[in-house]
């Protein structure tokens, strides 16, 4: 029932009451609650504080990985570098040589070539002034109406061989050269 | 009292608004108000039940939402006692943060109110028994701190020695005499005149209802959307109240345990 007798300004014994109240409130929070809270705050803190550290590490790992892989690229890149320089430099070398040897075998064939063609000539000039003598002189028994001695002129024959194949060499050199 | 619509309640409170009554009952020559300790057993069973079902839910891992709540404002506590008094002050962070809680609470009970003499479950901190009770807890530490910091010669030369010179040493005595009087006195009164108002313009706000002009009851729409409005502002005022309820406990603390004035 409401009575209000009673000034509501002064405390009455429920204050009393409210002082054990909330001193029950203190202990049940500040003993059971808060240290606990506290526990799961700090243990919370050190979970962060480890990712973090863990994170940090993970990224000074990452760049060292990248360096060393950008290193590792490098060496390659300069490597291959080299050793395309050297395939060319080889390349190079082989096609000098290949020609150098062409060059060499060209000009063997050529040699060859002149003197087989030199030989076949002066084979050939041996053989016609071989027969040129007999030619002579069956020409000029028609012409002068007797037979003559080869070996009594064996000197006259020689003489005009002699000249004939004067003849046909100074035409060879001319040719040749 | 058994409805619990604002209206007709209202016709009746419009004659006659009574402040400050209360369910009381003599025992030992001793008067309780009953309808408080009611109210401040509810608040009990809440904060004690929150904090005890934190404690069972809490987790270092990712935090629910109420402990994400008990954290921020524990935190809140612990970083303003670090900043006022230092490592010291870590043993009032828990009576801080229950105070917070604790007056929060009971304050919000106020929005379950309906504008009556008596409430069902009403904020136990409109009633001075409970909000003077909480400034003797906080002031009896805060003078125990104060002579465990300064020694019982520095305690009392605290409050002789200053402001003024030596020689005047009497005034000094009653300016501070009276301050310290003071912090309990204004520390239970300002909560309690702040819940006290609010209820009574809960009372006021249903009273509106028996205002008709003619036969259209303006005041019924009047109630209607009043009541919710104010009740949302003084959940503000609630919040408002329990964080400076703290807070001054906090400053009070400091000032005790700091050694120049």
């Amino acid at each position: 029932m409401p009575l209000a007798s009673s000034n509501f300004l002064v405390p009455n014994g429920t204050l009393i009451v409210e002082v054990v109240a909330f001193l029950i409130v203190l202990f049940v929070i500040g003993r059971y609650v808060l240290p606990v809270l506290n526990k799961t705050l700090e243990e919370r803190q050190e979970q962060i504080r480890t990712a973090l550290e863990a994170a940090d590490a993970a990224r000074i790992e990452a760049d060292e990985t990248r360096s060393q892989r950008q290193g590792i690229l490098d060496e390659a890149r300069q490597q291959a570098r080299e050793i395309v320089g050297q395939a060319n430099k080889v390349a190079e070398g082989v096609a000098a040589q290949a020609e150098e040897r062409g060059q060499q075998e060209y000009e063997r064939l050529v040699r060859a070539a002149e003197t087989d063609i030199a030989l076949a000539r002066q084979r050939a000039v041996d053989e016609v002034s071989g027969q040129l003598g007999a030619l002579v002189m069956s020409v000029a028994r028609q012409v002068i109406g007797r037979e003559i001695d080869a070996a009594s002129h064996q000197a006259l024959i020689d003489e005009a061989v002699a000249a004939l194949k004067a003849s046909s060499d100074t035409t060879a050199a001319r040719s040749q050269g | 009292m058994s409805s619990a619509i604002a209206v007709p309640m209202a016709r009746f409170l419009a004659a006659n608004i009574n402040v400050g009554v209360h369910v009381e009952r003599k025992l030992f020559g001793l008067t309780f108000d009953l309808d408080t300790l009611w109210a401040t057993l509810a608040a009990i069973v809440i904060v004690i039940g929150l904090g005890l079902y934190l404690r069972s839910k809490a987790t270092a891992g990712v935090p629910g939402k109420l402990q994400l709540v008990w954290e921020m404002g524990v935190s809140a506590v612990r970083k303003q006692v670090d900043g006022a008094i230092g490592p010291r002050g870590a043993a009032i962070v828990p009576l801080a943060v229950t105070l917070f809680v604790f007056i929060l609470v009971a304050n919000w009970f106020e929005a379950l109110g309906i504008g009556s003499d008596i409430e069902w479950l009403p904020a136990p901190t409109g009633d001075i028994n409970l909000t003077l009770a909480l400034a003797f807890i906080v002031i009896i530490p805060v003078h125990i701190a104060s002579i465990r910091s300064r020694g019982p010669v520095g305690y009392v030369k605290h409050y002789v020695a200053q402001p003024f010179p030596k020689f005047l040493f009497p005034l000094n005595a009653f300016i501070n005499g009276v301050e310290e009087i003071a912090k309990p006195i204004t520390l239970a009164l300002r909560l309690f005149g702040n819940l006290l108002s609010g209820g009574l313009m809960l009372a006021l706000i249903a009273a509106l209802a028996a205002w008709n002009i003619s036969h259209i009851p303006i005041g019924d729409v009047a109630t209607v959307i009043l009541n919710p409005v104010w009740k949302l502002f003084d959940l503000a005022i609630g919040a408002i109240q329990a964080f400076i309820f703290a807070l001054l406990t906090i400053l009070y603390f400091d000032t005790a345990m700091s050694d120049a004035h």
